[in-house]
């Protein structure tokens, strides 16, 4: 397998912060997803890749379809313990199981939480969610886009997510999607410390890395691909194309995700069972 | 030989980029191309890109290694003189269209392809710039759907289309169509998803597929790590790296000297 030359020089891990394990519905299908994904990432470098599983695609899954992308997750992540990391998709809708969730699979070892579509991010609804998190040392990883031809019924806009991260400056939200949050995305979320954003989400287009950088500093900017929708190559391109110097190349594409995902609590009941 | 089969000159209004003839040669310094096909990026919002494109000439005069491909509204009732005129250009291989952006199927541009084909010319149909999702609200332009390039080929068979900027999902759709039209190729610059080109690939064949850019508009790096990564066989890779593109535009295929600044 040809090794791309994505870094040239660095010895800085690599993390992608926001990929999805695959389409299918079934384990068998999403190892063989995740090992084509893992090649690519493979190819160029990249150290470690933070799955989601956002159950069946569906805008608001039931807790048992919630819980079953999880396991998948959780299942690659012991296949691949060098390589996947895992964040724990849940949907505000049911509250309790998602609280439940979030404790069993953070205990699991998974280090963060998604949240996509079932809910707004400034819905009172992920306030308990987001305050877990907080007491988890875990990050959220929201889903957010300006779509100018219209929103899913129940999906955030950045201005929620900064509704969110005003609302609770204990938690660390990263905002998914750079290209498709744009200039006014950034400006929704730049007075809030505890909220960094991904470079995933549309193409990759000229000048918006540096838009990012300029507006909330290098250090709140995180590599993400949301691969297999995108690929390693082009979401890359976004930051080596991007006129960045070394150091903040270095904290965008791993160390401001290894220091983000470095905090995570063991949930109380259970520390140090790994169940 | 590497051609970077779209590239652009010019400013964009919706954000703050503006390709130069410098930026243009630093870009192909960097990824190691040979040769680009350059069209004006301002003539996209022109409705007669006349005088954008002779604006692109003169920056392209003398330059080797940089082609022209102006952009033609078929509405201006002059289009067909247009493309006689620039035809005459040495530097001119080709004529992009950008249906959205003027207004118009791909099917209403028949008669101005096959005037590009009887100089000579290949053209380069764009179905898009940029995801509709994002696009500025004052300025929502609609994809121009390939299945009517697709039929423009079909029904113009002495012409050589492109179909710049098609996404991985719509290729796959329509990739038996694609392969059956020997006058037919796609540009790589849309692509994306998990091993997006090898996919491309594998469903429309390598003969298929020109290496693009899409410059300045997208990070050019991101081409290039695409093509790295899709990992082709030897000969695959330099035919959608750049024979294919010399073949389609008419290029010199022996390695030439860089682009001169």
């Amino acid at each position: 397998m040809t090794r791309v030359d994505s870094a040239p020089g660095s010895h800085d891990p690599i993390i992608d912060i926001h990929a999805h394990p695959g389409y299918s519905l079934t384990l068998d299908g999403l190892r063989e997803e995740c090992r084509q994904l893992l090649r690519e990432a493979d190819r160029h470098g990249v150290s470690q890749v933070c799955l989601n599983a956002i159950a069946d695609w569906s805008e608001s899954p039931a807790p048992e379809r919630v819980r079953e992308g999880n396991d998948a997750v959780l299942a690659l992540m012991s296949e691949h313990p060098d390589r996947v990391l895992g964040l724990c998709y849940v949907s505000p809708r049911h509250q309790d199981e998602a609280l439940d969730e979030i404790d069993r699979c953070i205990g699991a070892g998974m280090v963060g939480i998604k949240l996509w579509v079932a809910c707004k991010a400034s819905d009172v609804l992920v306030d308990p969610i987001a305050r877990r998190a907080a007491e988890l040392r875990v990050p959220i990883l929201q889903h957010a886009w300006y779509k100018v031809d219209g929103q899913l019924a129940n999906e955030s806009t950045p201005a929620d997510v900064a509704v969110m991260a005003a609302r609770h400056p204990e938690t660390m939200i990263v905002m998914a999607h750079l290209t498709g949050c744009g200039e006014r995305g950034l400006a929704d979320i730049a007075p809030y410390g505890n909220a960094l954003v991904d470079t995933s989400g549309g193409d990759p287009e000229a000048g918006v890395t540096e838009l990012a950088v300029r507006r909330l500093g290098a250090h709140r900017v995180v590599f993400g691909t949301d691969s297999p929708i995108r690929s390693y190559g082009m979401t890359l391109g976004k930051v080596l194309g991007a006129k960045l110097s070394p150091a903040e190349r270095a904290l965008i594409l791993g160390r401001n995700a290894a220091r983000l995902l470095s905090r995570r609590a063991w949930p109380e009941r259970s520390r140090g069972t790994g169940q | 030989m590497k051609v970077d089969a779209a590239a652009y000159l010019g400013a964009w209004p919706f954000r703050n980029i503006d390709g130069t003839v410098r930026g243009l040669l630093a870009m192909m310094r960097e990824l190691a191309l040979d040769q680009a096909l350059v069209s004006p990026l301002p003539a996209f919002f022109h409705t007669d890109p006349a005088a954008a494109n002779d604006h692109l000439l003169r920056r392209l005069r003398g330059r080797t290694g940089l082609w022209a491909a102006p952009i033609i509204n078929p509405r201006m009732a002059d289009a067909g003189s247009g493309i006689e005129r620039l035809a005459r250009r040495p530097q001119v291989r080709a004529i992009r269209l950008t249906p959205g952006f003027h207004g118009y199927s791909a099917a209403e541009a028949r008669e101005v392809v096959q005037g590009a084909a009887a100089y000579g010319l290949a053209v380069v149909i764009q179905l898009r710039m940029q995801d509709e999702r994002s696009h500025p609200p004052t300025s929502r332009v609609p994809p121009a759907p390939l299945e009517e390039v697709i039929a423009l080929a079909a029904g113009s068979p002495g012409t050589r289309l492109i179909a710049a900027a098609a996404r991985l999902d719509e290729v796959t759709r329509h990739a038996e169509s694609i392969r059956a039209l020997p006058n037919l190729w796609l540009d790589i610059s849309h692509l994306d998803g998990l091993e997006c080109l090898k996919r491309a690939s594998e469903v429309v064949g390598a003969g298929k597929l020109l290496f693009a850019t899409c410059w300045p508009f997208f990070y050019a790096r991101s081409a290039s790590l695409k093509m790295q990564e899709a990992d082709l066989p030897r000969r695959e890779a330099e035919m959608v790296a750049g024979l294919n593109a010399a073949d389609v535009f008419g290029l010199a295929t022996q390695p030439s000297p860089a682009p001169s600044a």
